[in-house]
């Protein structure tokens, strides 16, 4: 797994996770590896990843069971938030290399019309 | 300490193994030659076996020079500089591994001198003269050689101490070039006349034991002189590597 | 804690180590980076006592470091010591006789994963083997501080992934690792502080995700503006 050298490596893992909460990889009140297990699954340094399970934990994506672990939260509406957020990450990025190349708000919908189908 | 003479004991394992299967050998050429009424078996026996003692003694020294050497100048130091001993253990167990070493060594032969010596007078007296044999020689045993042997013991460990106060001396020289000397042109050489001119002193020193009317309190004396400066080297030595020896 | 207060080490008329002055702190990934003979090798070996410093010193909690300290430090040097005669079994042997904090199960482990078997005769082992049986007997000690010279050095790159993981594992709360390289990639993401040593001298210590964060760099490319050329390129000879 590669990262990118400029954003903390914390971020990343963080996107990673989250991304698997979106996808279904994780599921909600899933329990997530202890901190060793993950940092070794990701090679990197355990207080990276306890820092990202807080960081995690302080964004009510996760949260931690006294001596069980830390659980993706069962609440609903989580990784709706989670989906919309990232969605719109994805839409600004996308968004803002069309606006390079010259495109216009138009110009777009017609590319991504014929793309889709829609 | 006991676990740092284990290794040390380990290191040398294979030429004491070495030197007991060939004193294994030459004792069945010498009991050959008793049993089989060979001279020319008796004869090399004999000078086998007094080889083995004196060479065998002297090798058990310089092994333990030779591994002190590369115990400080290769890699294979950090077996010991990374252990949690201090310098006077690692450095003790060098020296009280080889000393008994030479000791027990020494006590061997000495018991299998005894042993094949008597061997030697009952056998080759032929059995029919066994008993008087026996007899004539238990008598002049307790007369004549009661103390002609002790002599001879404590001739032979004085010779054994001065030869442990020699390897000490050279562990010494050895430290020395490795250490102080470390790094500077002719380490090897200066170290080489240093170990000379120590050992010129240690004789010097060894000459003030007067010469006594009673011979074995004279060894008994040399012994003693040899172990004291022994452990005069081993303290100076210590405090060296402690403070100045990178390995 | 370790740490060192103005250490200098000089050989002769050259300096190996110059008036570095440094703390490992506890529960921390310390990645000590520097091209061959930045001094990095002198410095560690000080930290065990090893090597005597010319000046200035070596403190374990407080207390200059030599025999006690070597109880609870672990140091894994490039070069391999082991005694000739020894096999793989032995060497786990040896340092059951002389580390309380050896562990034989962890070490049955870790030779397990580098797929070493305990009677292969250590003489003979391949330098990557070789490389493998010194990281798996040092690991095997619980100790509170390792300092691992150059580990990764001359390891394919599937071993390397089992070296990081079980360096990764020995990090605890109260656990302090150094690790040594000049393959800088490879330890930037398991490093929480990285050392930068050039010329005998100490450079920097800079906060892997700190430098991230404040200067958008990575380790790498703070390597690159010290060194003035990547740290990945540079190998051993």
């Amino acid at each position: 797994m590669e990262f990118n050298p400029a954003l903390p490596i914390y971020l990343q893992v963080m996107t990673m996770i989250k991304r698997d909460i979106v996808t279904g990889e994780l599921m909600p009140g899933g329990k997530l590896p202890s901190v060793r297990d993950m940092a070794v699954q990701f090679a990197v340094n355990p207080n990276t990843v306890s820092r990202v399970y807080r960081e995690l934990e302080s964004e009510g994506i996760c949260y931690t069971k006294r001596g069980m672990g830390t659980f993706v939260t069962e609440e609903p509406e989580v990784v709706g938030r989670l989906k919309a957020e990232m969605a719109g990450e994805l839409m600004d990025q996308f968004l803002e290399g069309m606006k390079r190349l010259g495109m216009s708000g138009e110009e777009v919908i017609q590319l991504v019309k014929e793309r889709t189908g829609c | 300490m006991g676990k740092l003479m284990k290794y040390e004991l380990r290191k040398t394992m294979f030429s004491k193994a070495v030197l007991l299967v060939i004193t294994g050998l030459v004792e069945i050429l010498y009991l050959a030659g008793v049993f089989l009424k060979w001279d020319k078996g008796l004869g090399f026996g004999i000078m086998g076996l007094v080889l083995c003692a004196s060479v065998g003694i002297f090798y058990i020294g310089i092994e333990s020079l030779l591994i002190w050497h590369r115990d400080l100048n290769t890699k294979q130091s950090y077996m010991l500089f990374l252990t949690p001993k201090n310098s006077f253990q690692i450095l003790g167990a060098k020296i009280v591994e080889n000393g008994l070493s030479l000791f027990l060594a020494g006590v061997f032969f000495a018991l299998l001198a005894v042993a094949d010596w008597s061997i030697g007078i009952i056998y080759i007296g032929g059995l029919e003269e066994f008993i008087s044999v026996l007899q004539d020689f238990a008598r002049s045993f307790n007369v004549n050689l009661e103390i002609p042997v002790w002599d001879i013991l404590i001739a032979f460990f004085g010779c054994i101490a001065t030869w442990l106060l020699m390897v000490v001396t050279g562990y010494f020289a050895i430290l020395l070039s490795a250490s102080v000397l470390a790094g500077k042109k002719f380490s090897g050489f200066v170290s080489f006349v240093l170990y000379m001119v120590l050992m010129w002193a240690d004789g010097l020193i060894l000459d003030l034991v007067p010469q006594l009317e009673d011979f074995k309190l004279q060894f008994g004396w040399i012994i003693a002189v040899s172990f004291l400066l022994s452990a005069v080297y081993y303290l100076i030595s210590g405090w060296i590597m402690e403070r100045k020896l990178s390995v | 804690m370790l740490e060192c207060r103005e250490i200098t080490k000089t050989y002769g008329r050259k300096t190996a180590v110059d008036h570095v002055s440094l703390q490992i702190q506890p529960g921390k990934i310390y990645a000590m980076l520097g091209p061959n003979g930045s001094g990095k090798t002198t410095l560690m070996k000080m930290a065990v006592g090893l090597v005597k410093p010319t000046s200035g010193g070596f403190y374990y909690n407080g207390q200059p470091v030599g025999q006690n300290s070597r109880r609870e430090i672990a140091y894994m040097s490039t070069e391999p010591y082991f005694y000739s005669w020894m096999t793989v079994g032995d060497v786990g042997k040896y340092y059951k006789d002389f580390f309380e904090d050896f562990s034989e199960k962890k070490y049955e482990g870790l030779l397990k994963r580098m797929e070493l078997t305990p009677d292969l005769k250590a003489k003979a082992l391949s330098s990557g083997m070789m490389a493998k049986l010194k990281i798996a007997v040092t690991m095997a000690r619980n100790a509170r501080v390792y300092l691992l010279d150059e580990p990764l050095n001359g390891i394919d790159l599937l071993a390397r992934d089992d070296i990081i993981a079980s360096v990764i594992e020995a990090a605890e709360q109260d656990v302090s690792l150094v690790i040594s390289s000049h393959l800088v990639d490879e330890l930037e993401r398991v490093a929480d502080e990285a050392i930068f040593m050039k010329e005998s001298r100490l450079v920097d210590v800079c906060g892997v995700e700190e430098l991230r964060m404040t200067k958008g760099k990575s380790v790498v490319e703070r390597y690159r503006e010290i060194y003035g050329h990547g740290g990945e390129q540079t190998w051993e000879n």
